[in-house]
């Protein structure tokens, strides 16, 4: 997908503004809605981490949540119990997130498609009773509560408030995350994922290690939700497990990934902002009518999924793909008068 | 070893298979005649057995109540294919499910804002007798249970092997658009499944229910999972399997709470154990059919 | 020291500041009530700063959320998702601020009237939703206070919040032991009894009448269930009582047919029961159909009328403990209070069912908190902060006659005084069980540590 309209020149606009508005966003609005914008960055990790295994290439997993919750745990354990600094456990849940999923995705090479979901579904059902037993947190819950970092004195002038320099930990743990995707997509790997999951026996004739793809994607996408997980813990400052939020979590990383749009690299982070708003919104249109905004949320999903089933980076390039269609048409009769970018995605 | 104890487990394990594997089949079901898993199933069953505690609750017997649910869930499976699954033809399955998942949310909430939200009694269509066998306790309801599971199969079998409908169903699922070609009307077979798996649902629920002791919005998610597991390990398009599936599933979780004491609160890893090593021998579960590919 | 104030008696500002003066010193000489907090040795103190509850490090302003003649306090609760039927718990505080706004005038804080606004929002039981709800209403809505907030995990999670923003977080509404930890002053437990208490009431009547009774346990997986099991294993320790076996239930699942299946087996003469919502009759159900026939013990959480009734026989003879009166049961009738409630809910919350058990809680306490605010010196934080630990109340909303809420610097649980009661199906209500019994300063004492320490 290098089809593009957009110059070089644009695009590195287009993510400078990007960055410098979500930069910006803290400086404005208050702890609570900063705290809002800083879950929207968790989530699109996450999301980021299951369109290479979901959309790229494929295999759908209802688990995820269960590799957030891992990676949550561990960062608030190491922080809390052996005095850990924030920053220090990420390396550590990376590398235990990518085993962990490495081990639960080697099924995988032998199941597939439906029953290979079934057994994540399995893993977020499991986590959660495996937490209750053997985590004894505040309280004698399963609530770990580690002390989060602070605003540090040479912040002091961008971020005097905790939830502020959070948020920033959280951008720039999610940028380099994006950019790191972003460059496996493009590269190798990503032709290679999208060659299993379009026709793995072929893949294989052509060399790819289906293995190594099948099992790798898993245990990436792991490294995701775990990462996520731990930038949770940042955020809302607890780790927490149970049957129906680990569900909720895995389901909410699958609505972000298709809502975004399926095996786009920018899809699952518009997808996540997209959910956490959404989501957001349909909490305070009725106030007092609680019980109705999951309704509310749930029409609003299949609304949009009808108006954009490609997802809205899918749809956006679709209306954009149409409107220089139609400019081109114009121009017909001219010659074109700028340099013509590499253009495949006109069939 | 306590024989009369393990056979009141393996009975308690039969009791609640019985109700893992009412549920599966809905899922079964619907996979076998539309091709997609849905996530909503279960609120689906969720909202039928609230008409069926509705009905009851208006005076009427248990058996009618569940005969006249299980009529109005059927139109209701097929008009929400018609209204919410119908304009996602020409999606992918991905997003198919995502829309059931939409679904999912909205039934659940909706249930509970024109049911009310606190705990409702819904009576059991069987008796609530106790045979003493030798010592164990049988009861009533579980043979019951057992004895609709096994009707249901021998129905949904004569559906799809002795009738031109079940073959329409099937060509339907197998490929849409050769079946169209075929001149199968291809719609109404997907509405027909929709409405199928629905009344098939609101039957569990009606069953599930009592033996919960209470109807809430809860009371068919934590059975979900173990229905999606019975599902998975019996194979996806096989009913037959679903039930013997659901059965080892209830069986393999009354033995492991009684006989394996580490496992205590993570009995879960039993069954999925199962799961694991039965699909990496047979990735199609022990009585699917092996090409099963959309999601 | 015993409070002479009675319940009407709305005066005198000197009278609680000497009280709490003195509270002050005696907490200041024990130096185990150990606040984490570092304050001097000996910096005792003659305003109302520095008694259990320190303000002098809290950022913000002391009387936020009081505009004019309004307070405006915040709850959370789940009133989505699987766990709705706790909405009930607003209908009733709600009805009850009705009243008390539209009848009464509002409450008279400091000889001046106020009347309360309550702001609710929904968390459907999560906690990282609580979280956000609470930032929200201190940070946005500006509460005064927040009240009542529902789940142990839930009011876990905004616990170091609410201290540092030193905003009273006044009745938890959970009985779980957590709330005894001395580091976190800001949060008050409700009148629910404590977990731990319930082990000690059924121990104490097992000694009395079955001294070597073999006793089964049932529990949720949770610090639910083993606030039970533990505190009641801790408690047998030299005495005759024995435990024949323990099993375990997923509170996320309810099921609990093979536990019960297992216990039976040792016919033990006990089954007690750390469970709660439907896993309550459903574990009652399962044991009348396995033949076994224990003296059961059921939590406290489980009193309700609906849980019961869907119990149906086989809840007959279950023993529980309770504070509150049960509505609609012959002996209160009478009782003025059960009629004003009665009156109060058919007016301002008709849609709610008067006889739920969790609708007369949310009364209770909202009567509860009418009763803090008013005994507060001042409407600041830290004086009705420090007056709700230091409250000593009876006759409260449905509180049963003859118990008091007491809490003190030595003493964090407000319910410490109930009655043991029994259900009988045929009546379709609890019937108690002897006198009130009296735990004051109990809690503490019998709770394993790990249970209230972090």
């Amino acid at each position: 997908m290098r089809g593009r309209a957009l110059g070089i020149g644009t695009r590195a606009g287009a993510a400078l503004l990007t960055v410098g508005v979500l930069a910006w966003l803290p400086q404005y609005y208050g702890a609570t809605d900063t705290a809002l914008f800083a879950k929207a960055i968790y989530i699109a990790i996450a999301a980021l981490g299951l369109n290479l295994l979901t959309g790229y290439n494929g295999q759908v997993s209802i688990g995820h949540g269960a590799f957030f919750g891992f990676g949550a745990y561990a960062t608030a354990i190491l922080m809390n119990d052996h005095g850990w600094d924030f920053l220090a456990t990420l390396p550590v849940v990376a590398v235990a997130s990518f085993v962990v999923g490495a081990a639960v995705g080697f099924p995988a090479l032998r199941v597939k498609g439906l029953y290979l979901a079934l057994i994540t579904l399995g893993l977020a059902a499991l986590f959660p009773d495996l937490v209750t037993k053997y985590v004894h947190g505040t309280g004698g819950t399963t609530l770990v509560q580690p002390p989060l970092p602070t605003s540090p004195g040479w912040a002091q002038g961008f971020a005097p408030n905790d939830d502020q320099w959070r948020y920033y930990l959280a951008l720039t743990i999610g940028i380099v995350m994006f950019i790191l995707a972003w460059n496996l997509v493009r590269g190798r790997f990503g032709r290679a994922l999208l060659a299993v999951r379009d026709h793995d026996a072929a893949a294989s004739t052509i060399g790819i290690d289906l293995a190594r793809i099948k099992v790798g994607s898993f245990a990436i996408s792991a490294l995701y939700a775990g990462i996520a997980g731990s930038v949770g813990v940042m955020v809302t400052g607890l780790a927490n497990a149970g049957r129906v939020e680990t569900f909720q979590l895995s389901i909410n990383f699958l609505v972000a990934v298709v809502i975004g749009g399926t095996a786009t690299v920018l899809g699952p982070v518009v997808g996540a902002w997209t959910f956490v708003f959404l989501e957001r919104a349909t909490q305070d249109l009725f106030p007092d009518q609680a019980l109705l905004s999951p309704a509310i949320f749930g029409v609003a999903l299949i609304l949009l999924l009808f108006a954009l089933p490609d997802g809205i980076v899918g749809g956006a390039r679709r209306t954009g793909r149409f409107a220089r269609r139609k400019l081109q048409a114009r121009r017909a009769p001219r010659a074109p008068d700028f340099p013509s970018p590499i253009r495949e995605d006109r069939q | 070893m306590d024989l009369n104890l393990f056979f009141s487990q393996l009975l308690n394990g039969l009791s609640s298979g019985a109700i893992y594997a009412s549920l599966a089949l809905a899922i079964v079901l619907i996979f076998r005649t539309t091709g997609i898993l849905n996530f909503a199933q279960g609120e689906m069953a969720l909202f039928s057995t609230y008409v069926t505690w509705w009905l009851a609750d208006q005076g009427l017997s248990i058996g009618l109540a569940i005969a006249i649910s299980v009529a109005v869930s059927f139109v209701g499976g097929a008009v929400i294919e018609r209204v919410v699954i119908r304009p996602f033809e020409k999606a992918s399955p991905l997003v198919i499910v995502i829309a059931t998942l939409g679904l999912f949310l909205a039934l659940n909430s909706l249930t509970q804002v024109v049911f009310g939200t606190d705990a409702k009694q819904l009576g059991s269509a069987f008796p609530d007798t106790v045979w003493d066998v030798w010592g164990l306790r049988i009861e009533a309801q579980t043979i019951g249970i057992l004895v609709v599971l096994g009707l249901e199969c021998v129905a949904l079998w004569v559906l799809f092997q002795r009738t031109r409908i079940g073959l329409a169903l099937r060509a339907v699922a197998d490929n849409p658009e050769a079946s169209r070609l075929l001149g199968v009307r291809v719609g109404t077979m997907l509405m027909f499944g929709w409405g199928l798996s629905a009344a098939l649902g609101s039957l569990a629920g009606a069953m599930v229910v009592p033996t919960t002791q209470a109807l809430t919005a809860s009371s068919l998610q934590s059975v979900l999972v173990f229905a999606f597991a019975a599902a998975a390990l019996g194979g996806f398009d096989s009913p037959l399997g679903a039930v013997v599936a659901g059965l080892i599933v209830g069986i393999a979780r009354a033995l492991t709470i009684q006989y394996i004491e580490p496992l205590n609160n993570i009995e879960l890893v039993v069954p999925f154990a199962i799961i694991l090593v039965v699909l990496l021998v047979k990735p199609a579960g022990l009585f699917g059919s092996t090409q099963v590919e959309r999601v | 020291m015993s409070n002479t104030r009675t319940r009407g008696q709305h005066r005198p500002i000197p009278f609680l500041t000497v009280l709490v003066t003195t509270i002050a010193l005696v907490a200041a000489s024990c130096s185990g009530g150990g606040r984490s907090s570092s304050s001097s040795p000996g910096s005792g103190s003659t305003s109302t700063k520095g008694g259990i509850v320190d303000a002098s490090n809290c950022p913000g302003s002391e009387t936020e959320g009081v505009s004019g003649t309004t307070i405006k306090l915040g709850t959370s609760l789940p009133q989505s998702g699987l766990y709705s039927a706790f909405t009930e718990i607003l209908k009733g505080e709600s009805a009850y601020f009705s009243y008390l706004n539209q009848e009464l005038g509002g409450v008279e804080v400091d000889g001046k009237k106020y009347t309360i606004d309550l702001v609710a929002k929904d968390d459907a039981y999560q906690a990282d939703r609580t979280v956000a709800n609470v930032t929200a209403l201190v940070n946005d809505d500006k509460v005064f206070a927040l009240f009542n907030v529902v789940g142990t995990k839930n009011n876990l999670a905004i616990r170091d919040f609410v201290n540092r923003q030193c905003v009273p977080n006044l009745f938890a509404a959970t009985g779980s032991p957590a709330w005894g930890d001395v580091k976190y002053p800001w949060v008050l437990g409700s009148e629910l009894v404590p977990y731990p208490l319930e082990a000690k009431a059924l121990f104490d009547y097992l000694e009395k009448n079955s001294p070597s009774a073999k006793v089964a346990i049932l529990r949720a997986s949770d610090d639910f269930g083993r606030a039970y099991s533990e505190t009641f294993r801790s408690l047998i320790k030299g005495s005759k009582i024995t435990i024949a076996k323990e099993e375990t239930y997923n509170p996320e699942q309810s099921d609990t047919k093979s536990q019960v299946t297992s216990l039976a087996a040792t016919n033990a003469d006990v089954l007690l029961l750390g469970a709660t919502l439907l896993a309550c009759p459903d574990a009652l159900q399962n044991v009348k159909a396995s033949g076994w026939k224990p003296m059961t013990y059921m939590s406290g959480t489980c009193t309700s009328k609906t849980l019961m009734a869907l119990a149906g026989d086989a809840a007959d003879g279950v023993m529980s403990v309770t504070d509150i009166m049960e509505p609609g049961l012959a002996a209160w009738a009478d009782e003025p209070a059960m009629k004003l409630y009665l009156d109060k809910i058919a007016k301002y919350a008709p849609d709610a069912d008067a006889e739920n058990g969790i609708v007369a809680y949310g009364w209770t306490t909202g009567a509860l908190l009418a009763e803090t605010l008013h005994r507060s010196p001042s409407l600041t934080r830290q004086a009705v902060m420090e007056t709700a630990r230091t409250l000593k109340a009876s006759d409260v909303g449905l509180l049963m006659p003859g118990v008091t809420l007491s809490v003190s610097a030595k003493d964090w649980f407000l319910g410490e005084m109930f009655s043991l009661a029994q259900y009988r199906t045929a009546l379709g209500h609890f019937e108690l069980v002897g006198s009130v019994l009296d735990f004051s300063g109990h809690t503490a004492k019998i709770t394993p540590p790990d249970l209230i320490g972090g």
